[in-house]
């Protein structure tokens, strides 16, 4: 027989005798919780509108480039090249790449550091081809036929040694030599201050006019609704035309066309859900244990339908990120020298067929921040969605 | 039905009222005239522009003309271009517009909902996961990244069609791509999860357990109650479509009312951008009025007297 110590026998303390059958249901926030981190675009969408905004406003900073100054010698820079390596006589070795576009040679260092353009002899414009010397090394350009070709004196050709990063200018430099990656970072702060403020006014306006709107239903409802359907009839853009003649600035008229129109969609959603959350049992209650009507709309109906609120404004951003690209596209957003994403792209198309390059980035970075407000909207929409799940 | 189209025209005018005044006093806002240039004027050939255009009467006066000429559909005078009127250039550049977005618009049918359908019925089989995953770069990405990367691509390194203009038929193909490739993503996601909702329907296992054909199922009983929500889409879409083309006749070069709107503007030609505004939102909603309609003859359940009220 095994012998049982006497304390063993002792009481066991109340709180441990409790033995849970079920873990604590799980609450509405912790299941939408649970089931947004469930959803990995959506999680991967948070982490880059994260770190967007903290590059968009600290980047600049940590960047020795500003955003309008101009370096016409160094204009066009692709953001990677095919390097060159040339040895003279004294055994020192330049390294350079060639824009094939511009016809230019470019000194970089070992680690692709932009050194500075290359000044070559005297172009021969009839065999269209301009020597270059380094130390007693004399290389010809020709561009007499394209791809252009690097020849030495006993006329082989001189091969890349390979591809390098630009590490000065990591996304290159526009047609006036000033670095896209700066010009980038301010375009995504103005795009997300555009957001911002539709967020804003989404929240302040759209929701407390939708929800005045549904709670008082009747009259003033009709009133109110017939004045959303007039603005809403005018599309935003054609509000930021008009108040572009207003305002000379763009960008400040679309923030304003933004910020005074643009709640009408976020108004509707929240009216329809008010009229049909009103006639629940626990507004009844409220009202009956003397609620005003304010405390019924903020403390019961508005966190009610806080579900297609959230839904409503992740699609809402988006489209305004969208108006200010698009106005900025076609010269009525911002204004020069600022960037916008709108408008790096229209200047990349000018240079569309020689450095491709220049489009790529800011059509991919107004295309990624697209994806990821929608992922991120869809993901909301289903965690929020009390019926899936569970 | 008729006392309902009338409601609407009657609001229709209100709002185009609204409009008309906005854009007035908004336009009347702005520092300088029409006639300040750089260029100075002799002042009494600014005095005589001024009458001609009866600018030097009090403001109310020249809201009133100018309502009065809107009554008549007179749009008034360009006072960049002389001896042009907003009319005749609206009637230049209407042909274009409405060709591009007309074609865009039955390709955002023609394929949206036939892509939105597959998508639906392979429901998380590879048809499915490869439309939604177009239909979600189509959503993400711009129509003027669309444009331009489209005429890289096309115009530019295939050589299949022009980069700008639409003088020949190949000239079409990429305006109308930019234009409805939001649209048709758009489409197609929204029919797909219509019609994945009407599929778990009852009276859709009623048809199956009656045994009607496939075919009489999908389309009798399935689509035509999924596309409810596709139509009253349709309204925005027409209008997006329109204004989208500012960005699109300008990439493409197309001479159509939105390049000519956004000429205006920087034109800073007044009345050119008041009457274009005032046509803009008149299209816009006799074209809503006009799905409301359709609406109502798609699905006869829905009584338009009881949704104005």
């Amino acid at each position: 027989m095994t012998d049982i110590s006497p304390e063993m026998w002792a009481k066991v303390p109340a709180a441990e005798k409790v033995t849970p059958v079920a873990p604590p249901a799980p609450t509405y926030g912790q299941e939408v919780r649970r089931r947004l981190w469930a959803n990995k675009p959506a999680v991967v969408s948070i982490v880059f509108i994260i770190l967007l905004v903290i590059a968009a406003f600290f980047g600049p900073y940590l960047s020795p480039h500003t955003y309008y100054k101009q370096d016409l010698k160094l204009a066009n820079i692709p953001p990677f090249f095919e390097t060159y390596a040339v040895t003279d006589g004294a055994g020192e070795t330049t390294r350079f790449f060639l824009n094939a576009s511009n016809f230019n040679l470019y000194e970089v260092d070992a680690e692709g550091n932009m050194l500075g353009l290359l000044r070559g002899g005297r172009k021969d414009m009839i065999k269209k081809s301009q020597p270059y010397e380094f130390g007693d090394q004399t290389l010809t350009l020709d561009y007499s036929k394209l791809p252009v070709r690097l020849l030495l004196e006993d006329g082989s050709e001189v091969r890349p040694s390979g591809w390098s990063w630009n590490k000065t200018y990591l996304f290159g430099t526009d047609q006036l030599g000033r670095d896209i990656l700066v010009r980038q970072l301010y375009g995504a702060q103005i795009s997300l201050t555009v957001a911002f403020v539709a967020t804003l006014v989404n929240f302040f306006i759209g929701v407390f006019y939708g929800g005045i709107a549904g709670y008082m239903g009747g009259k003033v409802d009709a009133v109110m609704m017939r004045f959303v359907e007039i603005i809403s009839t005018i599309p935003l853009t054609l509000y930021v035309v008009l108040l572009m003649v207003v305002f000379d600035s763009g960008l400040l008229s679309i923030i304003v066309a933004i910020g005074s129109v643009f709640w009408v969609d976020m108004a509707r959603i929240v009216r329809g859900q008010i009229l049909s959350l009103k006639s629940q049992d626990y507004v009844a209650a409220a009202r009956t244990m003397g609620a005003s009507p304010a405390r019924i709309l903020t403390r019961h109906l508005l966190p009610n339908s806080i579900g297609p609120i959230i839904v409503t404004l992740t699609m809402l951003i988006p489209s305004a990120i969208f108006i200010e690209s698009f106005m900025s596209f076609i010269g009525l957003g911002v204004t020069p020298p600022l960037a916008s994403w709108g408008s790096l792209t229209s200047e990349a198309v000018e240079t569309l067929r020689a450095y491709p390059h220049q489009l790529f980035f800011p059509a991919a970075a107004i295309s990624l921040t697209m994806f990821a407000f929608n992922f991120l909207g869809d993901g909301l929409r289903d965690a929020l969605d009390p019926r899936v799940g569970r | 039905m008729f006392t309902y189209i009338l409601n609407r025209l009657g609001m229709m005018l209100v709002t185009l009222w609204a409009i008309v005044t906005l854009t007035f006093f908004l336009m009347h806002a702005v520092p300088g005239g029409p006639f300040v240039s750089e260029r100075m004027l002799a002042p009494e050939i600014a005095a005589a522009l001024n009458a001609k255009y009866g600018l030097n009467l009090p403001i109310w006066e020249q809201y009133l003309n100018y309502l009065g000429r809107i009554l008549t559909f007179d749009l008034g005078p360009s006072f960049k271009y002389p001896g042009v009127s907003i009319n005749s250039m609206i009637a230049a550049g209407l042909p274009v517009t409405l060709q591009t977005g007309l074609l865009a618009v039955i390709c955002v049918v023609a394929l949206g909902v036939p892509l939105g359908v597959i998508a639906a019925l392979n429901r998380n089989r590879w048809p499915d996961t490869t439309v939604m995953f177009i239909a979600t770069l189509g959503v993400a990405i711009p129509s003027y990244v669309i444009a331009t990367v489209s005429i890289y691509v096309f115009a530019l390194r295939l050589g299949w069609v022009p980069t700008f203009g639409l003088d020949d038929w190949r000239g079409y193909f990429l305006p109308v791509f930019a234009l409805s490739g939001f649209w048709i993503s758009f489409v197609s996601r929204l029919t797909r999860s219509s019609l994945l909702e009407t599929l778990e329907q009852d009276f859709m296992t009623t048809a199956r357990a009656k045994g009607l054909r496939k075919g009489q199922i999908l389309f009798k009983h399935g689509l035509r109650n999924s596309l409810l929500p596709v139509v009253t889409v349709l309204g925005p879409v027409v209008a997006n479509l329109i204004t989208g083309s500012f960005v699109i006749e300008q990439i493409f070069a197309l001479p159509g009312i939105g390049r000519q709107f956004v000429l205006s503007i920087t034109n800073r030609d007044y009345t050119a951008i008041m009457g274009i505004t005032i046509f803009y939102a008149a299209i816009l909603m006799v074209m809503i009025l006009i799905v409301d309609l359709l609406y109502v003859w798609l699905d006869p359940r829905i009584k338009l007297t009881k949704a104005a009220a």
